[in-house]
C-alpha cells in the first residue's frame, strides 16, 4: 500500500492546479465570466465535460485524474454547471438515445445554451418514485404521445427550455414497468410551471403540470415502457458527487473563521468546549469519509467496481453538511433570523441560516435518507 | 405535591385554545407579517380585554394577580399559535424587570396600561459589535443637568417599531457595568428602522441620537443593569421555553398525523419502522422539554436558589429538542415539509429562532455545567 499519488499523477495535479491559477476569475463576479472559464476549459480538451466518454468529446480521465480534476476544482470558487444536463441527462442520450437525439441534444447541452429540468417526482411519486402517474398515450398513428399529468419539486423549471420526463404508458404489470422516458419542450403551451416557495422564501422548485401536451415519439429516449431502467442508473448518478466533500472541507474552514470572529468571553465562540468538539468532530469525520472515497476511487482505478462502502458517501456526506451549516447558524446568533433587506450583525449570518434552511433537502431529494438505509441494507448488506 | 391545574386554569386554557383555533388562523397570521407593524393592534387589545395581558399583573395594576405557571400556561399556548403580539417583549422582558427594580413611579406610568393593553414595550439590549453576549454597552449615557444622554444603536430590539417604551442599557458616564433607562419611543432623537425576523416576528435596529432622559429613566440603581438583565432573560427563557414546548406538541402531533395519512410504497408511512421509531423519539424530546419547563417555572415561581441552574439546563433541553423535533417534522413531511404553505415551516422557523434568542444550547450547556448544583 501507497498514500502517495505516482509521478504522472502529481505532474497531472500540477497541469490543473496551474490552470486554475491562470483562469480563476480572482476577485471578479462569478457568472460573469462563466463564458471565458468554460470555452478555457473546453480548449484543454474536454475539461468541461470532464465526465464525459472520449467518443463524445470527454477528457477520458482515468479515474485518479477524475479525482484529482475533481479535487482541485472544488478547492477553488469556480462557476458552477448546472448538474441536469452535462451530468444527469447527457449519460442516458449517451447510452439509449439515438444518434439523432444525440446530434441534436449534446451539443447544447455542452455549450449551456438551452437548460434542462428533471420531470420526476410527482404528488403521489416522492420516495416511491415508481408510482407516477403523468399519462402519455400514443396516438392512433404512432407518431406522437399526449401527456397530461403533474409533476412537483422540479428544480429550475421556471428558467428551463427543456425537461426530461417519466411518463406513465401501461398501467398493466408491476409499477417499475409502464414507465417512458420523454424529452418535452417547456414552451409548450400545455405546460404550466408554479414557483413552490421554500423554507425561507426562496424560489428554485416548482410545480409543473401537463396538459394535452403533444410529443412526437422522436422525443422518446430509448423504447417504451423502459424508462425506469433508464431513470435508475441516472439516479445513481445523482447519488455520487465526489465534490461533496471537499466543499464541506472547505465549509468547515469557513464556519471556523466564522467563530473566530464572534467574541465569546476572554476568547471566541471557537474556544467555546462544546462549539469546539462539534467542530472536531466534524474534521475527525471529514478525514474519514475523504480516505473512504479514496477507497472507492482505488478500487475502480485498479480495475474494479466501486465496494459497497461507496454507499454511504450520499449519506454520510448530506448529514455532515447540515451539521456544518448549524455551526454557522450558531456562530451568527439571532443575527442569523433577522430577515429584512439590510441585515444587521456578522455578515455571513443571514445567509447562514439560509443555508441551514435550505441544506434540509439535502436529506431529503435524490433519495431520501430513510429510503437510502433501506435499500444499503437489502442491496449491500443482504437484509431482505 | 401536587401538578394538576386548577379549575381557572383549566378553563383559562380552554378558552385561550379555542380563541386562537378561531381566531387566528395561520392564513390570517400570514397577513400579519407582511404588515410593517407585524402584528395587530386590535389583537393586542382584544387580548388585553380577555385578561392575557393582565394575567400576572398584580390586581393593583389592572392585573389578575395570576403567577408564573399561568403565564406559562398562557405562553404554551401563544406557542402553539405562533402569536405575533408582543407578548414575549412587553410581558416576558420589560415587566419582570420594571416589577423587580422599578419605581413606584415607573410601575404606576407603565403597568396598568400593559394590563389594559393600551401600551406595549421593547428590551433594547443587544448590540451588533458582540452577538451573543446581551451586556454588552457600547451604547453610552451621560449625566447632564437635565438627566442623561443616551447615544448609541441596538438591534434585534423584539417589538422596536412597535412599542411605546423601551427598556435600554448603557454605560452610565462610562461605567463597565450597564444602566438601564426607560425611554419613550416618540422622544426626540430616538429612530426606530423595522424589519421581519426569519419566523414573521418583528424586530428593530433603533439608534437613539443623544436623547435627552429625564432623572426619572432611570431603572434600578446606576450600575445595577447588569444582575436586571439577567432577570429579563430569566423570564425571556421562561416564555420563549413555553412557547416553544407549544410549538413542539403541535409539530410532533401534525407530523404523526401526516405519516398517517401519506401512502409511500403501499403503505402508510407510520407503517415504517424507522418512521415510527423517530416520532416516538420526536414524543421523548417533547416531553423532556415539557417537564423541564415546568420545574423549572416552579422554581422561579418560589425564587428557590436551583433556578438560576434549572434555566441554563431548560434553554439547553429546549433548544436540543426543538431542533431534534423541528428538523425531523420537516424530514418526515419530505418535499411538503420544505414549503411555506405548509405551517411545518412555520413552526421550524420559530423554534429555530428561539433556539437563537438568549443563546444556544452550547453556552447554556456550558453555563449548567459549572453552575452549583
Amino acid at each position: 500500500m501507497d498514500l502517495s499519488f505516482s509521478d504522472a499523477d502529481l505532474a497531472f495535479q500540477t497541469k490543473v492546479r496551474t490552470f486554475i491559477d491562470e483562469h480563476v476569475p480572482k476577485g471578479q463576479a462569478l457568472w460573469t465570466k462563466r463564458s471565458e472559464w468554460f470555452k478555457a476549459l473546453a480548449d484543454q480538451g474536454g475539461w468541461d465535460i470532464p465526465k464525459w466518454p472520449v467518443e463524445f468529446g470527454g477528457p477520458g480521465f482515468t479515474p485518479t485524474q477524475r479525482y484529482i480534476f475533481d479535487l482541485e476544482m472544488a478547492k477553488q470558487p469556480t462557476p458552477p454547471v448546472l448538474p441536469f444536463g452535462v451530468g444527469m441527462l447527457a449519460p442516458i442520450l449517451m447510452q439509449y438515445g439515438t444518434k439523432a437525439q444525440q446530434d441534436r441534444f449534446l451539443p447544447s447541452i455542452r455549450d449551456g445554451s438551452v437548460n434542462w429540468c428533471q420531470g420526476y417526482s410527482e404528488p403521489g411519486a416522492g420516495s416511491d418514485l415508481a408510482n407516477l402517474q403523468t399519462r402519455a398515450v400514443l396516438s392512433d398513428d404512432g407518431t406522437h404521445y399526449v401527456v397530461n399529468g403533474q409533476k412537483i419539486w422540479t428544480t429550475l423549471a421556471h428558467i428551463a427550455h427543456w425537461m426530461f420526463c417519466l411518463t406513465r404508458t401501461d398501467n398493466s404489470g408491476a409499477k417499475q414497468e409502464g414507465i417512458t422516458f420523454l424529452l418535452i419542450p417547456m414552451d409548450d403551451p400545455g405546460i404550466e410551471v408554479r414557483p413552490i416557495i421554500t423554507l425561507g422564501g426562496s424560489h428554485s422548485v416548482n410545480e409543473v403540470y401537463l396538459t394535452d401536451v403533444v410529443v412526437p415519439v422522436e422525443q422518446r429516449v430509448g423504447e417504451e415502457g423502459k424508462g425506469w431502467t433508464y431513470a435508475k442508473g441516472l439516479l445513481s448518478h445523482e447519488r455520487t458527487g465526489l465534490a461533496g466533500i471537499q466543499n464541506s472541507v472547505l465549509a468547515l474552514e469557513k464556519a471556523k473563521q466564522n467563530a473566530r470572529s464572534i467574541p465569546l468571553g476572554d476568547g471566541t465562540l471557537l474556544d467555546q468546549p462544546n462549539f469546539r468538539s462539534k467542530v472536531g468532530a466534524l474534521e475527525a469525520e471529514l478525514l474519514a469519509l475523504e480516505f473512504t472515497e479514496i477507497r472507492t476511487l482505488a478500487q475502480v482505478a485498479a480495475g474494479g467496481s466501486p465496494g459497497p462502502e461507496s454507499s454511504i458517501l450520499k449519506l454520510k456526506g448530506t448529514e455532515i453538511q447540515q451539521r456544518i451549516s448549524e455551526l454557522n447558524l450558531e456562530a451568527g446568533g439571532l443575527f442569523g433570523s433577522a430577515w429584512g433587506l439590510h441585515s444587521p450583525g456578522p455578515s455571513f449570518a443571514r445567509g447562514a441560516t439560509q443555508h441551514y434552511l435550505g441544506g434540509r433537502a439535502t436529506t431529503i431529494y435524490g433519495g431520501a435518507s430513510e429510503v437510502q438505509k433501506d435499500v444499503i441494507a437489502k442491496n449491500v448488506l443482504g437484509m431482505g | 405535591m401536587d401538578l394538576s391545574l386548577t379549575e381557572t386554569q383549566h378553563l383559562f386554557v380552554d378558552s385561550v385554545s379555542r380563541y386562537l383555533n378561531s381566531e387566528y388562523p395561520l392564513s390570517h397570521r400570514q397577513t400579519l407579517v407582511s404588515t410593517d407593524l407585524g402584528y395587530s393592534e386590535a389583537h393586542w387589545q382584544t387580548f388585553a380585554e380577555l385578561g392575557w395581558t393582565g394575567l400576572a399583573l398584580p390586581e393593583a395594576f389592572d392585573g389578575l394577580g395570576g403567577d408564573l405557571i399561568d403565564r406559562m400556561l398562557l405562553h404554551e399556548q401563544l406557542g402553539k399559535g405562533l402569536v405575533l403580539e408582543p407578548f414575549l417583549a412587553t410581558l416576558g422582558l420589560c415587566v419582570p424587570a420594571i416589577l423587580w427594580a422599578g419605581s413606584d413611579e415607573q410601575k404606576e406610568m407603565l403597568l396598568s396600561p400593559v394590563a389594559t393593553g393600551q401600551l406595549s414595550m421593547a428590551a433594547a439590549l443587544q448590540e451588533a459589535s458582540d452577538p451573543l453576549n446581551l451586556q454588552a454597552i457600547e451604547t453610552s449615557a451621560s449625566t447632564n443637568d437635565e438627566g442623561f444622554i443616551l447615544s448609541g444603536t441596538k438591534s434585534m430590539v423584539l417589538n422596536g417599531t412597535g412599542a411605546d417604551y423601551l427598556i435600554a442599557s448603557a454605560s452610565l458616564d462610562g461605567a463597565e457595568t450597564p444602566t438601564l433607562f426607560i425611554i419613550p419611543a416618540d422622544a426626540l432623537g430616538v429612530v426606530v428602522e423595522g424589519y421581519p425576523l426569519l419566523d414573521g416576528y418583528a424586530a428593530a435596529e433603533v439608534r437613539f441620537e443623544s436623547v435627552q432622559l429625564p432623572p426619572s429613566s432611570q431603572l434600578g440603581e446606576a450600575g445595577q443593569g447588569s444582575q436586571i438583565i439577567d432577570h429579563m432573560i430569566a423570564h425571556g427563557i421562561l416564555c420563549v421555553s413555553a412557547e416553544a414546548v407549544g410549538a413542539m406538541e403541535v409539530l410532533y402531533q401534525s407530523t404523526i398525523d401526516y405519516a398517517k395519512e401519506r401512502v409511500q410504497f403501499d403503505h402508510p408511512l407510520a407503517e415504517f419502522q424507522v418512521v415510527k421509531h423517530r416520532l416516538t423519539d420526536m414524543f421523548i424530546e417533547y416531553n423532556l422539554a415539557k417537564s423541564m419547563c415546568l420545574k423549572t417555572t416552579l422554581l422561579v415561581n418560589e425564587q428557590s436558589p436551583d433556578a438560576s441552574r434549572h434555566l441554563h439546563g431548560l434553554k439547553y433541553l429546549v433548544g436540543k429538542a426543538g431542533r431534534f423535533i423541528g428538523q425531523n417534522a420537516v424530514q418526515l413531511h419530505g418535499g411538503m415539509g420544505m414549503t411555506e404553505d405548509l405551517m411545518v415551516a412555520h413552526y421550524f422557523k420559530r423554534l429555530t429562532v428561539i433556539d437563537a434568542l438568549f443563546g444556544h444550547t452550547d453556552l447554556h450547556l456550558d453555563a449548567f455545567v459549572n453552575a452549583p448544583a
